[in-house]
Order: structure tokens, then sequence, then C-alpha cells
């Protein structure tokens, strides 16, 4: 037991307990934040150190710090300093309490980076309720109508599909006999069964587990409360909703059903299945809706469970093929590293623009190009490096993942997503014309924060420089992808 | 040391884009003149990599090659290089994008976007065209959609916003399904190289879908840009409501991006299947020149004329393409370059007269000879060289493509095939003489009394495409000895001398 | 007749059924509630079950209901919470009057 491995956690937890405690004494805005972002700096050197190490299992095999962990803690860190950033403009309608805020924020990061160590079903419950239960109070924090009713949604939908995760746990523990995922897989391997329907309770198990995390990435059938959710959360809490939850959401995915359910190949071979076809529908319903919205926020929050469907493509492949597929799994890390910068960089945007105008129609946007070129230059980045054209992460990040769905015989999955992207041409275009060709509603300048913008050139920065040179993050996701324990 | 052409080429325009960009407050003079000053030595280097191209027999197909590790994990690399072919098509770009900053001298609204996304745009072309690498050159195919958007839906006219993005979505589609074919193939081959695909013989190699599938997936994104009857519809509009100048990129560059992507591509990776395809895409080809040359004869509108007379010509592409001969194939190759100057002025001059005119109704305008003749003998010498009089580009192309296609003995049809389509040519003469006597004779009009005719920097324009136009009347060896370099890799070509 | 494994598997899975119920097909916020507590419980009933006569020695599946006990507690606080704003801002607490923004 090696409490180093664990120093990203303990550090920002520890940050956690200072911001609430300094909450007491003084909740002015640059002491909150600048602490907060200390701690952000600090987990992120420890994690750092823990990406050279050896990946190896800690607790007894719950957590293994192995650097496919370490590459989502880095996401959820990134998410988090764009969070804060993007917070510290927004802040004011939660003044009174703006410790507590920022203290939850870090707590649900610390859950998060939890669950992208865990390998053992006790563990990732804890520390899946632990984010959400954060994520459920910051929903519903501005305590207005929409937003606590974004919160109570959440909290009851949410609570819903962790039971039944839970309920679906307690069937492969049933079964098994053991909550460690390595252990399961052996277990189920000397089972010897020939098929699912052998054994129902496996089945069972894992149809309730992948609905309780098809809720957490927002997969079809249980995206329904995405947009209620995203529309009323205060909009810093939705983009973090949007990366970092769904980030460590797939990569809890990704090890359940990885190392507990690879083997036997058709084991394998079915969920990969389930994924795919879960994946179909899940990108064709949240691009066909999107055309529809007026809301920004609603746009952006379907247009997320699309991005989530192309990234279970990822999912599939994994599984799919042959062989064993560490191409599926870097591609997968990329592509979320790449939705975490683009995603985030568009919620900053579209906080700016509200703060300004007050609202989040799309209506609204008209003219932005002329009022605020820069917020709107950036916004245009961010829509079109989600709908994966060039020179953005955005296309790499596609190509990658499709590339490793290709290579396990997924064409005709490629190809439903491919022609998936072409519906979301529509309404990312939508709105990067307004901005430049409608007319503005008035000549006023939108202004923007000092944070605000900063975390908006780091988002977009990051996306250029990845879309160009992307072997950068290439390589490191290739390590995370191949050290999978 | 080795001096990178290539890279240079290609990214002096992008250069000057952000050249433009960084100018603090700049004038419109200013910015036409910086955008000016890097097309041109993108142009004068791209003439020296011609000039330097190794024509003999003995030289290996890709020249001037540059290669750096880019992204390994895909197996993708930044490999820049031409061959005959895409040489051509290299300074049809760089030519045109000279031209176009010409003839977009007068744009004053928005001006500093304007010529960064003009500059953009052409730097995604060049890339098409001299990109190895498969991602290389999916990515620049795709990098052009959002300059063309933009120029299209701020500075165009009429429903531009509907045109752009019906221009965006026709194009992503393809180039969607382009992707997923590029991914196969590499599968399939294992490399992302153009020049090593086009080496190996794929007919043996065990790929995920049969060979015919990534053939389709592949000539679809294809098809659509050159474009292929029934594709075709989103040109017109594009056309129509584009700015002059984007229109003369589109029609001189962009639909050649089609072409030689059938070229590389579709026959040079494929022969045995392109083979199989060639007689339905020949009388697809029919079709195009046909039906694009009688319904441009029912066009009122001067500047939709001029869009769909190109779908008939690049029907001769795609004739010239998979008749499958070297001859036919060079010939559609220049008839590719011929095209892209033709078309490219003609929609100059049609800009031209729109601007001074304010009208481009064929039913009302008229007898403009008397007022501005420069614009009329230019007019008439793009109007003779689009129905391929002898002495201009046109002829040259036509005629070996017609020769090329006729004696193939790959495609049985092809005589019957290539009989009918030269009856497109009657049709060509016939709009197009119609539309000069419409537009230019007939009794003078009093409203147009007072239009001026060209001025020195149009002129400037306008002769230089004469110049080119006549020079490869006159003498289309200088061009077909390069693209012979190119054709002859290409396994597939059966009566090859 | 003897209680064995099947009877325990069988109560949790009609407590799991009657507290799924609970929460698609009841309107007040608090019943909604007791229905994920009832979802909740059932599957502890079934960890506690399969641990007893599963994995007599190892007390994994009685660990973890402690800790799905500890859990639903606080989110049953934090629920209660939510509500209790809702109930202020709106007076009322059944779930298909709270629709500003359309499901």
């Amino acid at each position: 037991m090696n409490l180093w491995l664990l120093a990203p956690e303990l550090s920002l937890f520890f940050t956690a307990v200072v911001v609430l405690l300094l909450g007491l004494a003084s909740s002015r805005r640059g002491i909150v934040i600048g602490v907060s972002l200390l701690g952000v700096l600090v987990s992120f050197v420890f994690a750092a150190f823990l990406w050279s190490g050896t990946p190896q299992a800690t607790f007894n095999g719950m957590l293994s710090v192995d650097q496919f962990a370490v590459f989502f803690k880095f996401i959820v860190l990134a998410a988090l300093v764009l969070v804060i950033l993007a917070s510290a403009d927004y802040d004011y309608k939660v003044e009174q309490v703006r410790a507590e805020y920022f203290t939850l924020i870090l707590i649900s990061a610390v859950g998060l980076m939890l669950l992208s160590s865990a390998r053992e079903l006790i563990t990732i419950y804890v520390s899946l309720e632990m984010s959400s239960i954060s994520l459920y109070v910051l929903a519903g924090f501005l305590r207005d109508r929409r937003s606590s009713e974004a919160g109570l949604k959440y909290l009851l939908l949410g609570s819903v599909a962790s039971a039944t995760l839970l309920y679906g746990m307690s069937f492969v523990y049933g079964l098994t006999g053991k909550t460690e995922l390595g252990q399961i897989a052996s277990a189920i391997q000397s089972l010897s069964l020939s098929g699912l329907l052998d054994n129902p309770a496996l089945l069972l198990g894992l149809v309730l587990v992948a609905g309780g995390f098809g809720f957490k990435i927002s997969s079809f059938p249980f995206q329904m409360w995405v947009p209620d959710v995203y529309e009323g959360a205060p909009t810093p809490i939705t983009g973090y909703l949007s990366v970092a939850s769904k980030a460590a959401g797939f990569a809890a995915v990704m090890r359940i059903f990885y190392d507990a359910f690879g083997a036997p190949s058709w084991l394998g071979q079915n969920w990969g299945l389930l994924f795919a076809g879960l994946s179909i529908a899940t990108m064709t319903v949240g691009n066909i809706v999107a055309t529809a919205q007026a809301n920004i926020k609603r746009m952006m929050a379907y247009s997320s469970i699309a991005q989530a469907g192309y990234i279970m493509v990822g999912l599939a492949a994994v599984s799919m093929g042959q062989s064993v597929a560490p191409a599926a799994r870097s591609a997968l890390a990329f592509f979320l590293a790449s939705y975490t910068l683009t995603n985030m960089g568009a919620f900053v945007a579209i906080i700016a623009f509200s703060n300004k105008t007050n609202s989040d129609l799309i209506v609204d946007y008209s003219g932005m190009g002329r009022r605020a070129p820069l917020l709107a230059l950036g916004l245009t980045l961010c829509l079109v490096s989600l709908l994966g054209l060039p020179p953005t992460a955005g296309l790499i990040a596609k190509v990658y993942i499709f590339n490793a769905a290709v290579q396990q015989g997924l064409l005709w999955l490629v190809i439903v997503a491919v022609l998936n992207t072409v519906v979301s041409a529509y309404y990312y275009l939508r709105v990067v014309k307004l901005m430049w060709l409608g007319n503005p509603v008035s000549e006023e300048p939108v202004p923007s924060s000092a944070a605000l913008r900063t975390a908006l050139f780091l988002a977009c920065a990051g996306i250029l420089l990845l879309g160009i040179v992307p072997d950068l993050l290439v390589r490191l996701s290739e390590t995370a992808g191949h050290s999978l324990l | 040391m080795n001096i990178p052409y290539l890279t240079l080429i290609l990214f002096l325009p992008v250069a000057g884009a952000i050249v433009v960009a960084l100018l603090p407050k700049p004038e419109q003079k200013t910015i036409r003149s910086v955008a000016l000053v890097f097309t041109l030595l993108s142009f004068f280097l791209s003439i020296g990599v011609f000039l330097g191209f190794d024509r003999s027999s003995a030289a290996g197909t890709m020249q001037f090659e540059e290669k750096l590790s880019w992204l390994p994990a895909i197996g993708s690399a930044y490999h820049l290089g031409v061959d005959g072919i895409s040489l051509v098509m290299m300074i049809l770009t760089t030519l045109i994008g000279v031209l176009t900053i010409l003839v977009s001298w007068k744009v004053t609204s928005r001006p500093r976007e304007y010529f960064i996304w003009l500059l953009v745009l052409e730097t995604s072309i060049l890339g098409v065209f001299t990109s190895v690498d498969l991602i290389m050159f999916f990515i620049f195919w795709e990098v052009e959609l959002v300059p063309m958007y933009f120029l299209i839906s701020i500075w165009g006219t009429g429903r531009k916003e509907y045109s752009a993005l019906k221009y965006v979505i026709y194009t992503i589609t393809g180039s969607a399904l382009m992707l997923a074919g590029i991914l196969t193939l590499y599968f399939s081959v294992g490399t992302m190289d153009m020049a090593v695909i086009a080496q190996t013989d794929l007919s043996k190699a065990t790929t995920i879908i049969p060979l015919a599938g990534i053939f389709v997936l592949l000539l679809i994104g294809f098809a659509i840009k050159l474009p292929v009857f029934p594709l075709h519809t989103w040109l017109p509009d594009a056309h129509t409501d584009a700015p002059t100048a984007v229109s003369v990129v589109l029609a001189g560059v962009l639909l050649k991006m089609g072409g030689y992507g059938m070229i590389r591509f579709n026959v040079g990776f494929f022969p045995s299947v392109a083979e199989d395809a060639a007689p339905i895409l020949m009388a697809l080809a029919v079709v195009n020149v046909l039906y694009g040359a009688a319904i441009t004869l029912r066009q009122t509108d001067l500047k939709r004329l001029i869009a769909y007379s190109s779908v008939s010509h690049m029907g001769l592409v795609l004739l010239g393409v998979f008749a499958l001969t070297p001859v036919s194939l060079t010939g559609a190759t220049l008839q590719m370059f011929n095209h892209g100057v033709v078309t490219g002025l003609l929609f100059a001059m049609v800009g031209l007269v729109y601007d001074k005119t304010h009208n481009r109704n064929l039913g009302k305008l008229g007898g403009l000879a008397r007022q501005m003749p420069i614009v009329v003998v230019v007019f008439s010498i793009a109007g003779l060289a689009s129905l391929g009089l002898p002495g201009t580009s046109g002829f040259a192309a036509e005629f070996l493509v017609f020769v090329g296609s006729f004696t193939s003995t790959t495609v049985t049809s092809a005589r019957v095939l290539t009989l009918l389509s030269a009856f497109g040519i009657v049709l060509t003469a016939g709009y197009i003489l119609w539309m000069l006597q419409r537009v230019f004779y007939g009794p003078p009009k009093e409203e147009y009394n007072r239009v001026p005719d060209a001025d020195r920097v149009e002129m400037l324009c306008i002769f230089s495409f004469v110049a080119v136009i006549g020079l490869i009347g006159i003498y289309p060896a200088i061009l077909t000895n390069v693209i012979q370099v190119g054709t002859r890799s290409l396994t597939v070509l059966v009566g090859a001398p | 007749m003897t209680v064995g494994l099947q009877h325990y598997v069988v109560l949790s899975a009609i407590l799991f059924s009657i507290g799924l119920y609970g929460t698609l097909g009841r309107r007040n916020a608090i019943v909604v509630l007791m229905g994920i507590e009832l979802m909740l419980n059932a599957a502890n009933i079934s960890l506690v079950a399969f641990s007893r006569y599963l994995t007599p020695p190892a007390l994994t599946g009685q660990v973890f209901a402690l800790f799905v006990i500890v859990v639903a507690a606080a989110e049953a606080a934090v629920a209660l919470a939510i509500i209790m704003t809702i109930y202020r801002n709106r007076r009322t607490i059944e779930v298909d009057k709270i629709d500003l923004m359309k499901w």
C-alpha cells in the first residue's frame, strides 16, 4: 500500500478541504480561485510523476495506477482548470457560497480521478457516487427554477441509473463471488460457457451494468436527461458534466468491460456488438435532434450525445476484433482528450456571450462576429473541431478512432458514423453562419473577463496544436492504450 | 542543401494570409498587394519546379519528394511530391491563384477576411495536388470547405447561404465516404503512401471488403466534385451565387480535384476494377456531356449558363479518364487544365460584364460590342476556346480525349460513346455562339452607353488568360510531355505504344 | 420449507421491480425517491444473500452493502435539499409539473 500512488487525488481532496475552510474566513474570488488552481497544479505534478512509473495495482488490487488511468486524470485536471477559469466570471451568481461551489467541483474531480483508476466493483461504485452526488448539487446550485429543476432531474434519473448499476453488479458478484475485475474475468472463464444465453445471470448483470454506465456516458436510450440538465445547470457545470464526467465514465466502462468481460472472445464480441448498436442509435438521435434546437446549450447537449456515439465506435472496436486492440484504446483516449478541450472551449465562449446577453438562444448569436470577433473566432474553431474539419484536433481524433474501427473490421459502423458527421455539419455551421453573417442585434461589444479569455485561449491553442502536430499527444495516448493492467 | 520547393509553394499563400491577418489596420490596397506578391512567388516557384521536372523516360514518377514523420500511429507522414499529372494541376492552381487576386482587385467589402480566405483556399487546393500521403490528401481536401463556405456565404449574391450550405453538405458527404475508403485501403495495403499503393497489385491483397467497394467509396467523393450526373446539382447554385473570383477558382481548379482524384485513386490503384466499371462511367460521361450541354441551352442567366457548360465539359474529362488509354488520359488531364483556364476566363468575363452593366440576364443585355470592345474580343476568344476551335487549348484537349477514347480497346462500346459525346461539341457551339450574339451583338442599348471597357488591371488579368489559352493551343506538347510522365505509370493502360 | 438463496434473489427482484415502478410511475418526487431507496435496498439484499450463500467466510457482499447504505444516505440528503428548493420555488413537488424545460 503506497499512498504516493494516490497523491493526485489526495492533494486535490486536501485542496478541496482548504477551500472549504477558507470560505469560512473570506470568500474573496481571487483567493478561492487561486488556491483551487494551485491545488490542481500540485495534483498535476503528482500525476506527471506517476506517468513515468510502472503500471501497478495498489490497495489489494482495488486501484490500478497505469498510464491509462493517469491519462484520464490529466483529462479531468485539464477540464478542471478550464471550468475553474470559466466559473471565475460566472460565480457572481453564487457569491454567498462561492467556496462551497469550488469545493464541490474539486471533490467531484477527485471522484472522477478515482473512477479512472478503479478496478474493483465497490471502488467503482463509491467513486462514481462521490462525483455524482457533488454534481447533483452543482447542477441545482443556482437555486432558481431552472437550475433546481435540472438538479432534481439529474438526481432522480442518476440515482435510478446507479441503483440499476448496483443491481447489475450484485449479479456479477453473485455469479463470480469476486469484486475485483481481474478475478471476475478468470471466474467467468472458468465457468466455460459457450454463449451469453447459457447464463442469464451474466446476461442480466452485463446489461444492467451497461445500462447504469450508459446513463453516465449519455448513451441511447439513457440520453433523455442530458438536454434538460445541460440547459438548466450553471453553464460552467454543464461544460464540466459534458467532458470530465463523460471521460471518466468512458474510462470506467473501458476498464470494466475490457478487464472483466474481455474474455472469452465471444463475450467481448457480444458486448462490442452491443456498443456498436448503441453507438449508431446514440449518434443518430443526437445529431438529428440537435438540428432542431433553438437554445445553444440544448444544441450542445445533443451534440455531446452525438459525440458520445462517436466515442462508442472506439469502445466497440476495443473488443470486436480477433486480436486485442490497444490502438482502439489509444484512439478512445485521444478522442476524449481532444473532445474535452473542444467542448470546454465552446462552453467557455458560450458563458462569455451569455454573461452579456443573458440569453442562450441561438438567434441571439447573430452578428457576434462583429460584436466580439475573438470570442466568435474561438467558438467557430471549437465548432469546426467538433464537426471534424482540419486543421483541428477534432479531425485527427475522428480519423484516429475510425481508423481503429476499420482495423477491427467495423467498416459499416464507420460509414454510419461519417454520414452522421454530415448531418452534424448542418447545426454546427448554422451557429457559425449566424455569428459571421447575421445582423447584430445591437452594436454593443461583448466584453469578457481575463479568466474567460485565458480559458478560451488555452482551449483553442490546444485544439490547433493537436490538429497540426497531433503526434505529441498521440504518443501519450499510445502509451496509455498499451499500459492497461 | 535541398530547398523544399513544394513546401514553399504550398505554404506561401497561407503565409500571405498570416501577414494580411497581422497587418495593423491595413488598407485594401496593401492587402491586395500582399496577396498578389505571395501568390506570384508561389507561381514562380511552381514554374521553377516545372522547368526542373525530369521528363526523361528514366525519371522516377514522383519527383521533388519531401517526407517528414507526422503521425506514425496511423502510418501517416508529411509527404509531398509531384508527378506529371499533379505538376500540371499545381501550375494551374498557382496560375489561377494569381489571377483570382487580380479578379478580386476591386473587392472592398471586408477585404481583409476576403483575401485571407482566398489565400487559405489556394493552399488547401495545392495541398490536394501535392500530397502523396492519403491522410494529408484527405485533410487538404477537407480544409478547402471552410474558406469556400465563407467566401460564398459572405461575399456571394442571391441565395448565397443556401448555396454555400448545399456545397458543404455535398462535399462533406463525399469526403466522409472517402475517409472510410481511405482507411479501408490503408488496412488492405498497410501504407498511406500513394506512390507505394500505386505499385501494389491490390487484386492480390486481402481486403476487408471487396475491391469494388473501396473503389465506390472513393469514387463518390470525386464524382460529386467533378461533378458527375446526377450528383451535379450543387454546382449551378454554388457557381451562380459565388463572387466572381470564387467562381473562377471553383471552375478553374476545385472541379479538377475530382478528376485528379479519379486518375490517381480509381485508375491508379484499382486498374482491374476501373476496367470493369469503365463502360458505366463512360456512359455517365456521355450523359454529362449531352445533358449538361442541353440544359445550358436553356439558361438565361449568363453565370448559370457558364456553370452548366462546366458540367458538360467535365463530362469529357470523365470520358477520357475511363477510356483508360494513355492518349485519352493525357487528353483528360489537358482538358482539366484547359477547362480551368477557359472557364476561369469566362467567369472573369461574366464578372466584368456584370460589374459594369449590373445585369446578367441574357434577355436584357445586348449590343455591348460597341461599348466594350476589349471585353467582347476576349469573351469571344474564351467562348471559341470553350467550343474547341483549332488554335486554342480547347481544341488540343478535346481532340486528344476523343482520339484516345475512340481507340480504346478496353471498353467495348467506346466508339459509340465517343461519337455520342462528340455531338456535345455541336451543342456547345450552339450555346456559346448564341450567348455571344445575345450579349454583344444586335442593336446597342442606350442604358449601356456609358459603360466603361476593361481597365488596366482587368486587361492584365484577362490577357494573361488569353496568352495561356493561345500557348497551349499552339504548342500543347509543353504540357503533354509532362503529363505523359505521369500517365506512364498507370499500369492499366491498354494499347500503350 | 427452508429459506434458501433463491428466495432472497426473488425477494430482491420483486423489491427492485416495485422500486422501478415507483420511480417511473409515480409523480410525487418524495415517492420517486422512496422508489430509488427500494431499488438500492433490493441490490443490498441480493449482495448480502450472495455473500452469505456463495462465499460464506468472505464478507465482501456485506461490506459492499454497508457502503451502499452510506452512499444512499448521502444521496437522500441531497435529494431532499433539492426537493426543498423546488418546493420553495413553485409550491409543488409533482414531477410532471416540474416541466420548465421540455423532456
